[in-house]
């Protein structure tokens, strides 16, 4: 009986994998000062974006990363990223933002910013690096259209990368806090036998969950 | 026939498709005002036709046409800005403002745009040069400096060619206010201006008299460049 039952759980676990494609990820955290978020601290995600990089972090990711702070299970109070720089404007543009916390004191000793600062109850900065990436590709798909019908034949499989790091800057003193970085992998199936079946690794997904949930117990200190 | 017909329409659309025409316009209402202490200046920004109706137009690859429109947004760019930068300011119609300190007149000079297939990276750029023209309240030019702006977008965050351009020209716009408002009073035209009481000065000399040293506050139309980080 409990062989059944095993037996069950393994078709199971086994059919949702093959229909959602497996993906693995790691999170890791660097602490350097102690953290704590009140209820009316807020907190903003940004993407660097001061050059040209293969390592500039997708929009989408950023958002994503910022929805997923501010849902769930303790969620904290995200301002979004758009928001932010308006507000900050020309302090947080790609030319003129820091790009280290030893350039925050000078910004923050400006009265308007300073001022600003404390209306929009930032507590927390998050830079945000790192993309997604494919980084192997096989197999083959041919599809053919004939007056009869159609219909494709093969087998694809692809394998994505994601990789990002979260460097969190605390906008009361100064200086960082620490590091939280994620990494993803997982690899994406299509056979086709007249109809494809896409079985799709969200890996970029699945980074920015696991980076969301490091970083909401990091900010609130829960580690 | 009906075939004929169908081929003829396909094959149309695809030669359509290679030469076809790209419009970016970047609008306004997407310039916020600079968070920043005030110039002590009360100044006229003088936006003329060229810069209000400014596109850029260039043919590549004798088949495509692109055109890049940033002068619409241009009135929403400075009003912003010089609501952010100035004590107080006034859109004007002249280079000259008797109840004014003076009159700022901005002008783009150039654009240039690369496309990520060029360049070979993940990246829509732009490249904005605009030139800025200082004059008294009277309308003497007291000088002028030019300010190189750039903007990208990555391909990851704009599927379409046009989004991918129209977003890095509006990064573009966006970084001339910025480094803008940031350099204004550190400007050398301004900030000499600004220290010698924002006078009027002369009328420029005729033709062959020697030009004033650089260093005199009063000099007219003194020349700068500010420099540019990509």
């Amino acid at each position: 009986m409990i062989y059944l039952r095993i037996l069950q759980w393994s078709v199971v676990t086994g059919a949702i994998c093959l229909l959602a494609g497996c993906v693995t990820a790691t999170v890791q955290q660097v602490r350097e000062t102690a953290t704590a978020m009140n209820e009316e601290d807020s907190i903003v995600v940004l993407g660097r974006r001061n050059r040209p990089s293969k390592a500039e972090a997708e929009l989408d990711f950023v958002e994503c990363v910022s929805r997923n702070l501010s849902s769930g299970e303790n969620p904290v109070q995200v301002i979004s990223e758009q928001q932010f720089v308006d507000a900050m404007f020309p302090w947080f543009e790609p030319r003129t933002a820091p790009l280290s916390t030893t350039d925050l004191p000078e910004l923050l000793q400006q009265p308007l910013l300073a001022e600003r600062i404390r209306e929009i109850g930032l507590k927390y900065l998050v830079w945000l690096e790192g993309s997604t990436r494919q980084i192997a590709q096989a197999g083959s798909m041919s599809c053919s259209v004939t007056p009869g019908g159609g219909g494709c034949f093969g087998f694809l499989t692809w394998e994505k990368d994601s990789s990002y790091e979260a460097s969190v800057w605390d906008a009361h003193t100064a200086k960082t806090a620490g590091r939280v970085s994620s990494d993803a992998a997982g690899t994406s199936y299509m056979p086709a036998l007249v109809v494809p079946i896409p079985i799709i690794a969200r890996v970029q997904n699945s980074a920015c969950s696991s980076l969301a949930g490091q970083l909401k117990q990091f900010v609130r200190n829960d580690t | 026939m009906n075939l004929r017909l169908a081929f003829i329409v396909v094959v149309a659309g695809l030669l359509g498709a290679c030469t076809g025409n790209h419009n970016m316009i970047v609008e306004g209402g997407r310039f916020p005002v600079p968070l920043m202490d005030k110039a002590p200046v009360r100044l006229g920004v003088y936006l003329d036709d060229e810069i209000r109706s400014y596109v850029h137009t260039e043919t590549r690859d004798k088949k495509s046409e692109w055109t890049v429109d940033v002068g619409g947004a241009q009135l929403d760019l400075f009003s912003n800005l010089a609501e952010g930068v100035f004590q107080d300011h006034e859109l004007v119609d002249s280079s000259a403002a008797g109840h004014l300190d003076g009159v700022l007149k901005p002008s783009i000079k150039e654009i240039q745009f690369s496309l990520p297939k060029q360049t070979r990276t993940n990246y829509y750029e732009v490249w904005i040069r605009y030139h800025f023209q200082l004059f008294d309240k009277e309308g003497n030019p007291v000088g002028e400096w030019t300010l190189p702006a750039y903007g990208k977008a990555n391909t990851n965050d704009h599927g379409s060619t046009t989004v991918g351009l129209q977003e890095a020209a509006l990064a573009a716009c966006r970084d001339a206010m910025a480094f803008f408002s940031i350099n204004f009073v550190r400007e050398p035209v301004v900030r000499n201006w600004l220290a010698a009481g924002k006078p009027v000065v002369p009328p420029a000399p005729p033709v062959n008299t020697p030009a004033p040293s650089p260093a005199d506050p009063q000099a007219p139309a003194v020349t700068s460049t500010e420099g540019s980080q990509t």
